[in-house]
């Protein structure tokens, strides 16, 4: 059970996450699969629906570069409402998790 | 599992979308693979940490069949956003199905009392002056028109309560993938 509440909370968090590392620097999915992957342990077929979603909700763009090794890369980059929502998203999860802690009884 | 067995799989489960939408969903993961083996992993590895393809292409549908009815409002998009949410797992139709129909045979419903009204309206206004009524022929064809303005109106709006109808369901199914999907699987998985 401890188990499904990790996925869950993973899953309701890997949007803000994925606008967070947009936010720094334009990236293609397998890179932000990779970062995301390695630090919050993913599994890392979940990014591609993502990213499909975002794009639907015009939370992101992509554009081609080409690439020295191999086919073009494709390349996500934050539209306007994507960093209105990532800001948005930031205080929500700030709010929520100070308030988890608090009750947890964790130093803030 | 190699990367052929997986793309076959994912290939599959995409059956029915649109030839481009297959097209892109296919790159963007062979695009994955060539990355990784370059980062070198072997394909066992990267299929591993990609997951189940059969459950990636039930929710690159949803997503597909959600995109679709956001671009296009109309009765084919929807019927295709609700099947796709109803595909994501068994357990929505029991619960949807006693919800759904009702309010979709309500709507319905609606939507044919629109085109009675309408039609009533027109049928009194052309007809009426030649029933011989007499004086009342503008009464008449009054209460004809007001029939038919009544008929848009309730069509009109039987229209805006069916989007925010399946609209509803596509965040129900939004909802699903987030928040459900993992808990079934993880108990599918565990003995």
């Amino acid at each position: 059970m401890t188990e499904a509440i990790q996925i869950q909370l993973k899953r309701g968090v890997l949007e803000l996450c994925v606008l967070a590392v947009l936010s720094r620097n334009d990236a293609y999915a397998y890179d932000i699969a990779a970062q995301l992957a390695k630090a919050i342990d993913m599994g890392e077929g979940t990014i591609y629906p993502l990213m499909r979603r975002m794009q639907t909700d015009r939370l992101v763009e992509t554009y081609l570069v080409e690439s020295s090794s191999g086919p073009p890369r494709k390349y996500y980059k934050l539209t306007t409402s994507g960093r209105a929502s990532l800001a948005a998203q930031t205080i929500e999860w700030t709010a929520f998790s100070e308030a988890v802690n608090a009750i947890l009884g964790a130093p803030q | 599992m190699n990367r052929e067995t997986f793309v076959e799989k994912l290939r599959t489960g995409l059956r029915g979308l649109p030839q481009t939408t297959v097209d892109e969903v296919m790159a963007d993961y062979e695009a994955h693979f060539s990355e990784g083996l370059q980062a070198g992993r072997t394909e066992d590895e990267i299929a591993s940490a990609l997951g189940d393809p059969a459950r990636l292409a039930r929710e690159l549908r949803t997503e597909a069949g959600i995109r679709r009815w956001e671009l296009e409002r109309n009765p084919s998009s929807a019927a295709g956003a609700i099947f796709a949410i109803l595909g994501l797992g068994v357990i929505d139709i029991v619960i949807l199905l006693p919800i759904l129909l009702p309010v979709a045979a309500t709507l319905l419903g609606f939507m044919v009392a629109s085109v009675g009204i309408f039609t009533g309206g027109a049928i009194i206004f052309v007809a009426g002056p030649f029933a011989g009524i007499g004086h009342y022929i503008a009464a008449v064809m009054f209460g004809g028109l007001s029939l038919m303005a009544g008929g848009v109106s309730l069509g009109a709006l039987t229209g805006l309560v069916s989007i925010g109808f399946v609209n509803g369901l596509v965040w129900f199914g939004r909802l699903h993938m987030r928040l459900l999907k993992p808990v079934l699987e993880s108990s599918e998985v565990r003995p």
